[in-house]
């Protein structure tokens, strides 16, 4: 009964919102939907879908590293490393993608001579998204209790050990909510590379756009193909947390 | 055990816990430490451990000098018993064994795995080993980490306070699984507010008060001397 009246209460707001959706597409777009040029653009648009899994994927694994080291820099008492972290973090924190994006592209990649859009991309990507993982680091690292940091030094534990089998264990399950969220921001984020000219998904569909001048269909395919990538990636999270929770 | 301490000096934020302390003690297999909470009692067992830096002096445990260069091989010859368990919350009680022996001991899998078990069923927690801390009880808790301490088989075992977060029957279990270790002459430091088991099983006690040792002898708990300590033992025995 109670499963009922959650599925029932699930699909009355799912068609509350695609009413609104298509009463606000269908008043303004004056035309019938049409949905049929797109057709021939299907593998290009797909490809470029397939880029921005394929984009968000490797940046939010150079993410993770990326934001394990600045973390740890940020730990350390050289102060070189440690304000070489903190400067990066602020640097981030304070100015939009989009800026990193063109900075990153026409002026750093310029610089080294890197011409693959989809390597400054992702890397631009992954340094972006590693200063707020390393925040979630740093979160979850300070939520261990010093309990278990003191049992390890006192059953002499190295200081990598203590990381490697106490600390990480333990930092896994709490940073798997806030890293979900991360990774949906990273592949919306990723839209945003669209200014370096990388073939991804958003660039591809707005070629499209050009020109069919499809505008309202186009944008409907945009959104259900980010939605189709981050909706099973929060319920896998979400699954891995229930069960993660569940052991432990 | 022998334990030496030679002018032992121990500051927090400046505040002395631990003055100038100094003690000589040999042939004593169980040393109760007791004294009313903020006495030193709890942060001289931690600076016996090797858990905590301190401000000057010496200690060794068997005539081996602690010293800042070996402090992890120090550490391995001490099995050290927290107030709350302390046992890692994300493994097994097995496990909470097993990782220590493995990846600090350099033991083999094949080797460890019948020693723990026979040492888990040596303290009534067979039965609990795939278990997390968190699915057992204090007791049970308390219990494994003594069995974890044991595992390292140390020349000395310190417990810091063992029962004081338990209810009473959690209590007497974790007394039972001490006197234990004390039948089975391991040498052990003991810190405790259970005088009563201190009458037991220690053979020596040093009572503690403002980071000083006030009196400590083989009969003190029978026949104090101080005020301090008469003053002290009239309070926590006034119901017993």
């Amino acid at each position: 009964m109670k499963n009922m009246r959650k599925t029932f209460g699930f699909v009355a707001a799912l068609v509350i919102y695609c009413v609104f959706f298509y009463y606000v597409m269908t008043k303004d777009i004056g035309r019938a939907w049409n949905f049929e040029p797109f057709g021939a653009y299907s593998f290009f648009i797909f490809r470029g879908w397939l880029t921005t899994i394929y984009i968000s994927f490797i940046a939010l694994l150079l993410a993770l590293f990326i934001g394990l080291i600045l973390y740890l820099m940020e730990q350390t008492n050289f102060s070189i490393l440690h304000y070489l972290a903190v400067i990066h973090k602020n640097i981030i924190f304070g100015t939009p993608l989009l800026v990193i994006a063109i900075v990153a592209y026409y002026y750093i990649g310029n610089a080294f001579e890197i011409r693959s859009k989809i390597l400054v991309g992702t890397i631009t990507l992954g340094l972006y998204i590693g200063a707020y993982v390393s925040d979630i680091y740093k979160g979850a690292i300070e939520s261990i209790h010093i309990n278990q940091w003191q049992t390890a030094k006192m059953f002499g534990f190295t200081r990598f050990k203590t990381y490697r089998y106490i600390v990480f264990p333990q930092v896994i399950i709490s940073i798997l909510p806030p890293l979900a969220g991360q990774f949906a921001l990273t592949i919306k984020g990723s839209a945003l590379l669209s200014f370096m000219g990388t073939s991804e998904y958003y660039n591809r569909v707005n070629n499209v756009i050009a020109n069919t001048y499809l505008n309202r269909e186009g944008f409907l395919i945009m959104t259900l193909g980010y939605l189709l990538i981050t909706i099973p990636l929060i319920k896998l999270v979400r699954y891995l947390e229930v069960r993660l929770n569940y052991k432990n | 055990m022998k334990l030496k301490i030679d002018n032992l000096v121990k500051k927090y934020d400046g505040k002395i816990i631990l003055n100038a302390m100094s003690m000589d003690i040999e042939d004593v297999q169980v040393l109760a430490l007791i004294g009313a909470s903020g006495s030193g009692k709890s942060t001289l067992l931690r600076l016996i451990a090797g858990l905590e830096t301190f401000e000057s002096g010496d200690i060794a445990i068997n005539d081996d000098w602690m010293s800042r260069e070996d402090i992890r091989d120090y550490r391995k010859k001490v099995g050290f018993v927290f107030q709350d368990h302390n046992l890692f919350s994300h493994l097994s009680i097995f496990e909470n064994i097993s990782l220590i022996l493995e990846k600090v001991h350099g033991q083999k899998r094949e080797v460890f795995t019948s020693e723990i078990l026979s040492l888990l069923t040596y303290f009534g927690l067979d039965e609990h080993k795939d278990k997390l801390p968190h699915q057992i009880s204090g007791g049970q808790s308390q219990r494994a980490s003594i069995a974890r301490a044991l595992s390292i088989k140390p020349e000395i075992i310190l417990l810091d306070e063992p029962t004081s977060s338990l209810d009473p029957v959690l209590t007497c279990e974790v007394l039972y699984a001490i006197k234990k270790l004390v039948d089975e002459k391991k040498d052990v430091i003991l810190v405790t507010h259970e005088i009563g088991f201190v009458k037991h099983v220690a053979d020596y006690v040093i009572f503690m008060d403002e980071g000083r040792v006030i009196e400590q002898g083989r009969d003190i708990l029978s026949n104090p001397k101080t005020e301090a300590l008469q003053a002290f033992l009239g309070k926590v025995l006034s119901f017993a």
